[in-house]
């Protein structure tokens, strides 16, 4: 489709069907890298949830392959071997041309000095599509630990607020709930055991950690503002373990999701269990095809706020090439083509990502009538960059993934703690994370 | 000459047959080093750098396990790997050993009833471990319904969710994975007692109970010593059990040595996941070295 830059008739009126000028303008403001044919070039994209989506990514990238004469190798391989398939290829030298990664792996490896800085890519892709949306570019923002930017975002994930409509709309709440304490309000007028209103993981899985955001809504926060010393224990933290506390005593959370894994909570949303669960929205493309009844019943919203504030981190997706990619030039243009309007409104379709340039929220897709892009579009527009308002630094992430707020809960409501000791642990461990990193 | 030649020779052939017994015993030496020795020492090396994925690192001497020995998780996963190992093991040979006592009678269909004994351990660990789960879940979950539906239990038990509980259901569920392994070699060990040993002890009055400590139990010893040190490094080295059914929760009921690996390695320090592991060494040598004791003692009475 694309060669060499030029402009074909279909490129036009596909870009013209999607809606939007000024990516035209920007497409043409783009340099056309060189790429040497007959060269080799591999990539390693991430797996998604949509099966359409991972097909549609390989095959666009063989059939540039194919029209720009470049022999090209795609291995899409399971998102959560990223950290080892990538330790191992830097290890051995055998790093691919350019590769699909999450933010943690990205700011990791660029402090090492793994990629190469694309921040001409960046800004004309940016350019040309309208601007990025300030919590795509300012997490992925690298230039402080590498000199310059090194990934070009492509789709932004976060976990949206599902909820059962149709109960609530019976019990006369007809709106997402704009706060936590609504949430329990709404939660409370719904709760009949064995159906446990609020859905949401107290347990070691990445959606534990999504209390991290309910505690800085309360005002907690993990560390000050220079990122350096733990602050976990404070009256904002109190507050929030006294809402959580005083949910849990209400009976509001399912059994066992102080254990649950990954699929916990979306188990419970599908089984007909819960009215909450904070999910990525994959719950509701399953529910799509597993229970269509349940899906019309799912409205989807940004998460809820606190007294201190409304805090939904979203978690970019990146591109990136690694300094020892022997096909660089043909690297880029493959990142370039991958971010062409053509390409990312027929992805965005069937993955689960919301949009990480303005352009983009003008796609099809994006118009409000799927409820699940709906709200991933709310959360981009809406959401907060990793960690805020913390500082986003390697011991922020040692403390998500040792899960030190779960664990924090879990001491407060399984072992009978007392705010104090629970916290006074969590500051102590913090603080031993935060150590490792001075 | 001749003389030299006829007092050099045997040298030279025990030489050369010592050579030449060395070179055939290299190619195994060295498949050792490279996939044995080398990969163990340097992940002990490892574990004193601060290593991350990208970065070799740097010498950080004992920071690692300094920083460990401080996270409340690690004395948990000290006792709870004791706990698991030692109450699994026990159960499972107590299981293994019955079952296979039954089953070395001459009784109809054990064929069959020796094969459906091997399915818990044929199964993939990841569909075993996730059926517990179900098993144990607190609504809809088997075990629950089959307690209030007969009336056993009145109230719904969150299995996996409640301290008191949790490791007890992880130790059950992996005692029915493992318990096979016990049986099928506890079985073997059986098969091969002469059944003279028998009717001696029997007529020299012995009773069954007497029979089993004079006769069967010196016969099986050194398997069960064998089956007990393999059973405990597995149990030890485990991951799946506990990650499947409560990612190390709640709280730290069930965190265990590989679960508090896995926290080290998605936090990218590699270096901190592999000072858990050599964390774990002393524990498995103490393992290692008390049962290749037992076994000496066994081989020297």
């Amino acid at each position: 489709m694309i060669r060499n830059g030029r402009w074909t008739r279909r490129q036009i009126l596909g870009t013209t069907l999607v809606g939007s000028a000024g990516l035209a303008a920007g497409r043409r403001a783009l340099a056309a890298p060189a790429i040497v044919k007959g060269s080799k070039l591999t990539f390693w994209g991430g797996l998604i949830f949509s099966e359409k989506a991972n097909k549609l990514q390989a095959e666009t990238i063989r059939k540039w392959g194919a029209d720009n004469g470049v022999a090209v190798d795609v291995v899409m391989i399971n998102q959560n071997e990223t950290v080892q398939k990538v330790s191992a290829a830097i290890a051995s030298n055998t790093m691919p041309d350019a590769l699909d990664l999450g933010l943690d792996l990205l700011l990791l490896l660029s402090r090492q000095g793994v990629f190469l800085p694309i921040d001409d890519l960046f800004d004309s892709v940016g350019k040309a599509q309208g601007g990025w949306y300030p919590a795509a570019e300012m997490a992925t923002d690298t230039r402080k630990v590498a000199g310059g930017r090194t990934g070009l975002p492509f789709g932004i994930t976060g976990n949206l607020l599902l909820r059962r409509n149709d109960l609530l709309t019976k019990a006369g709440f007809s709106k997402p709930p704009a706060t936590w304490e609504e949430l329990v309000t709404q939660c409370v007028a719904v709760n009949k055991p064995p159906f446990h209103a609020l859905g949401l993981a107290l347990s070691n899985v990445g959606d534990g950690n999504t209390q991290i955001g309910v505690l800085q809504a309360y005002g907690g926060r993990i560390a000050d503002e220079t990122g350096t010393k733990a602050t976990i224990k404070s009256e904002g933290t109190r507050e929030y373990l006294r809402w959580v506390k005083d949910a849990w005593d209400k009976k509001l959370f399912p059994p066992g999701n102080t254990t649950w894994d990954g699929a916990g909570d979306n188990n419970a949303y599908l089984s007909g269990q819960t009215a909450f669960i904070a999910n990525t929205g994959s719950v509701g493309i399953a529910a799509k095809s597993q229970d269509p009844e349940l899906f019309n019943a799912t409205l989807y919203s940004s998460l809820p706020g606190g007294p201190k504030g409304n805090y939904s981190p979203v978690g970019p997706n990146v591109r990136a090439i690694p300094k020892s990619s022997k096909n660089p030039d043909a690297a880029r243009a493959l990142l370039e083509h991958l971010a062409q309007p053509e390409f990312m409104s027929a992805y965005y379709a069937d993955a689960i990502y919301g949009p990480v340039t303005k352009a983009q929220a003008k796609f099809k897709v994006f118009d409000g009538k799927d409820a699940i892009h709906a709200g991933l579009l709310d959360l981009v527009e809406r959401g907060t960059a990793p960690a805020y308002p913390d500082v986003y630094n390697p011991a922020f992430a040692d403390v998500w993934d040792n899960f030190v707020v779960p664990k924090m809960i879990q001491r407060v409501v399984i072992d009978n703690w007392d705010f104090d000791r629970a916290m006074d642990e969590a500051q102590k461990q913090t603080q031993a994370i935060y150590d490792k990193y001075k | 000459m001749s003389l030299a030649v006829s007092r050099r020779s045997p040298w030279s052939a025990g030489t050369s047959q010592a050579r030449f017994a060395y070179a055939l015993v290299l190619p195994v030496v060295l498949l050792l080093a490279g996939l044995v020795a080398y990969p163990f020492f340097y992940a002990i090396f490892v574990s004193f750098t601060d290593r991350v994925v990208g970065n070799d690192g740097q010498w950080i001497g004992l920071a690692n396990f300094r920083y460990l020995a401080q996270s409340p998780a690690f004395a948990a996963a000290i006792w709870n790997t004791i706990v698991l190992v030692v109450s699994s093991d026990v159960l499972k040979l107590g299981i293994g050993l019955a079952l296979a006592l039954l089953v070395n009678q001459r009784l109809p269909g054990r064929g069959l009833f020796r094969s459906a004994l091997m399915l818990p351990w044929a199964m993939p660990a990841f569909v075993a471990f996730l059926t517990w789960r179900v098993i144990y879940q607190p609504i809809g979950g088997g075990l629950n319904l089959v307690l209030t539906g007969t009336g056993l239990w009145p109230d719904v038990v969150d299995w996996l969710g409640q301290r008191s509980t949790a490791m007890p259901a992880v130790v059950a569920a992996s005692v029915w994975r493992g318990f096979p392994f016990w049986f099928i070699s506890i079985l073997a060990a059986l098969q091969t007692i002469p059944v003279e040993l028998y009717e001696a002890a029997r007529v020299d009055g012995a009773s069954a109970w007497q029979r089993f400590w004079a006769v069967t139990f010196p016969s099986i010893r050194p398997v069960v010593i064998v089956t007990a040190l393999l059973s405990s490094i597995w149990t030890a080295n485990s991951f799946e059990n506990v990650w499947l059914l409560t990612q190390g929760g709640p709280s730290d009921a069930t965190i265990v040595f590989p679960v508090l690996a896995y926290f080290g390695m998605q936090t990218q320090r590699i270096g901190e996941a592999a000072a858990v592991s050599v964390a774990m060494l002393p524990v498995l040598a103490i393992l290692v070295f008390a049962g290749t004791a037992m076994m000496q003692r066994g081989e020297d009475e």
